[in-house]
């Protein structure tokens, strides 16, 4: 963590910004899983890429793999990205026979420009969106993507600035974030703020995303304890009844 | 060579399977893209090539062999084994540059079936699949001495019933099973496993290197280097060639390597050299402790006793651990690179293609994997250290040579789509003497384990024409 400059050291060019967000959401083909309709629904007004993901155990080469099951793999991504199709939005699909799942969804993530990554839960009707704030976040990015997937419709954000013991200044990172998507034209009475002190935010964030249909918060930097335990999303998504959406931080050159 | 099939794909087989094209072999560093549009990601960096190649190959050389080599060549031991590592390296220079321009899953059987043609490469192509039967095979009879050696270090009854082969078994049946069932980080695991191995090796070969030349106490006495004259330093050298199996291995998972063009030749060059020197030190360190009767007499885990007399029980005890993960490691990776041959030759249907079947539970290569257990523990069973490492040598030193060849081949007569990231310098003469060395290692075999090696590649070439006649590989990507 560096100080709360949103982006400074990245290239923040609004025009970068203000394209269609781009939301990867990657699925494990084979295992079954799927997208439910609503969801679709919600991300339709973003550019959607399905990536279609096989994981395999390391002693199966790849090429193996997909002589055997690339022609399922096709087919139920070709599936996914007709439940996006229903719901008026074409997409871009990729399928990818790997040993590390989070090494081809990053790559695939930095190949399409990706905003944010879905980690996928189930869900029903989305409305309402909780974005808790808890370190520096790409706030046009994440303003963007928030903007867009609520601009047809009635639901409300909840701006949940979280401090922790590191000194993080909740409240300007919030008033930041509401005030770049009040420019983004969303109407000031769908936007609620509240911050919060928290010893142990990933928890609290679980807790209170059941009043919620979705969660879009930033990548968060690597830590020692990330490297432990997981990224605080992918704990997030595990505890979370919603689907997640991770806004990744832009990169030099992106 | 001979043969001029016309190139392009074609032929079938017996049961009417024609070869599988998976993927063009073009890649961008992380992935392949097949015909159909999939991406195949790459996720085996450098440190993982290195670890697979000094993981198969450190079991041998240091834990089973240092006693059996001294027994033989005396002192001159050490020359044995810088002479393997020579071949090796000869050997991987040619197979570093073929693996870059073909980077996929099969190693030395893909390339030689694509410069010299389907025969060839159906005997280099089933004898590998056998030869790395052999060779875990003798890595697990190892795995069993030292599993038996620590019961006994600590004072577990066995009644005298011998217990190595027993062990050997069960332990091969354990191999089998986990990777059937699929091993969640298996190579992270391998890579810890190589890691803790170096640092054991490094720091036991460091004092008692020093130890020998005189640092502490007095300088051990040379004993005479060639005891038994030049001739058993060059056959010893026949018989501990399967110290150095392992870097070939890399090329078989060359499928699955990040930026193919650098990691190769990189990973297969440095494991020799790394696993090079250890052998070599090791031997000095162990013929310097001992003297090489004495060594001799210790058998298959020579080393403990080496390590005993440096550092006590606990030196002992720290080896014998060492000498466990080593051959475990070395063992389980020769069972999946079994499996990655057969897929190799089934996907060019030289045998059936049932044989690369994937369990979808699982996902884990069943059939290919049951063609490398099964065998294998019939062979655990016959319990023949000696014969099973130079069955094994002898079948790799023939892919060996032939790479070496093929990449002749290759070169003066460069097919379009040839465009290897890593040139070998004097191609003409570190193939040349690579080829000639690898047959010659061959000649100083034990009789008996020359007939078996032959006997494997005539029924190899027969199955062939009885199943495969058909089969055109020569060119075909």
């Amino acid at each position: 963590m560096t100080d709360d400059e949103p982006a400074a050291d990245s290239t923040p060019e609004p025009l970068d910004v203000r394209e269609p967000p781009r939301v990867l959401v990657p699925v494990e083909v084979l295992e079954g899983e799927s997208l439910s309709e609503s969801l679709a629904a919600f991300l339709a007004p973003s550019e959607v890429v399905v990536l279609g993901y096989h994981v395999l155990p390391e002693q199966t080469p790849t090429e193996q793999a997909s002589m055997q099951f690339e022609g399922r793999a096709l087919a139920a991504v070709e599936d996914i990205a007709e439940t996006f199709r229903a719901a008026g939005r074409d997409v871009e699909t990729r399928v990818a026979f790997t040993h590390d799942r989070d090494q081809t969804v990053e790559r695939v993530a930095a190949e399409v420009g990706a905003t944010a990554v879905l980690l996928p839960n189930p869900s029903g009707k989305i409305r309402d969106v909780l974005v808790p704030i808890r370190g520096v976040v790409d706030t046009g990015r994440l303003a963007d993507l928030v903007a867009t997937l609520l601009a047809d419709g009635d639901g409300t954000v909840a701006l949940w600035g979280v401090a922790g013991s590191d000194g993080f200044d909740a409240a300007a990172a919030v008033e930041t974030v509401r005030e770049t998507l009040r420019d983004r034209g969303l109407a000031a009475d769908r936007i609620t703020t509240e911050t919060a002190a928290s010893e142990s935010p990933i928890r609290d964030v679980v807790a209170r995303s059941e009043e919620f249909d979705v969660v879009v918060m930033g990548a968060g930097g690597a830590s020692l304890f990330a490297a432990l335990f997981g990224d605080d999303t992918e704990r997030v998504a595990e505890g979370a009844v919603d689907p997640v959406l991770v806004v990744r931080d832009r990169t030099v050159g992106e | 060579m001979g043969t001029s099939q016309p190139p392009g794909s074609g032929g079938t087989n017996e049961s009417g399977e024609a070869p599988v094209q998976v993927a063009p072999p073009t890649t961008d560093g992380e992935t392949t893209v097949t015909e159909e549009g999939s991406e195949l990601e790459r996720s085996i960096g450098l440190k993982g090539g290195v670890a697979i190649g000094v993981g198969t190959m450190i079991g041998a050389g240091i834990f089973v062999f240092p006693g059996l080599a001294a027994g033989r060549a005396g002192p001159a031991a050490a020359g044995s084994f810088a002479i393997g590592a020579v071949v090796a390296l000869l050997v991987a220079l040619p197979a570093s540059e073929l693996a870059t321009a073909m980077p996929k899953s099969g190693g030395g059987y893909y390339f030689i079936s694509r410069a010299l043609g389907a025969l060839p490469g159906a005997v280099v192509g089933i004898s590998i699949w056998l030869g790395l039967v052999f060779a875990t095979a003798f890595y697990l009879v190892g795995f069993g001495n030292y599993a038996a050696a620590l019961l006994a270090e600590a004072g577990v009854p066995v009644g005298g019933v011998p217990v190595v082969v027993p062990l050997a078994l069960v332990f091969g049946v354990a191999l089998t099973v986990l990777n059937l069932f699929g091993t969640e980080n298996a190579a992270k695991l391998q890579n810890y496993v190589v890691g803790v191995l170096l640092t054991i090796l490094v720091a036991f070969l460091g004092y008692g290197g020093l130890d020998a030349v005189g640092v502490f106490g007095n300088a051990s006495t040379p004993e005479t280097f060639f005891p038994r004259g030049v001739m058993p330093m060059f056959t010893t050298a026949a018989l501990v060639f399967t110290s150095y199996l392992g870097f070939a291995q890399v090329a078989t998972v060359a499928g699955d390597i990040k930026d193919p063009g650098r990691s190769l030749p990189l990973a297969m060059v440095g494991s020799v050299v790394i696993v090079g020197v250890l052998y070599v030190s090791t031997i000095f360190v162990a013929t310097s402790a001992f003297g090489s009767e004495a060594l001799s007499r210790f058998g298959e885990t020579a080393i403990v006793e080496v390590a005993r007399a440096y550092f006590g029980n606990a030196g002992a005890l720290a080896i014998l651990v060492a000498g466990l993960l080593a051959t475990v490691s070395s063992a389980n990776a020769s069972i999946l690179s079994t499996s990655r041959a057969v897929f190799a030759i089934s996907k060019d249907a030289l045998v059936p293609q049932y044989a690369s079947r994937l369990n979808l539970t699982y996902g884990t290569p069943h059939v290919a994997l049951a063609m490398a257990g099964g065998p294998v523990l019939v062979l655990v069973a016959l319990g023949e250290v000696e014969v099973l490492a130079e069955v094994a040598s002898f079948l790799h030193l023939v892919m060996y040579g032939l790479m070496c060849v093929a990449l002749v081949a290759m070169r003066r007569d460069e097919p379009e789509w040839y465009d290897p990231d890593f040139r070998v310098p004097a191609y003409w003469l570190v193939a040349g003497v690579g080829a000639v060395a690898s047959f010659a290692l061959i000649g100083f075999m034990q009789r008996a384990s020359q007939i078996i090696g032959l006997a494997i590649m005539v029924a190899a070439a027969g199955w062939y024409k009885y199943y495969a006649s058909d089969v055109r590989l020569k060119g075909v990507l």
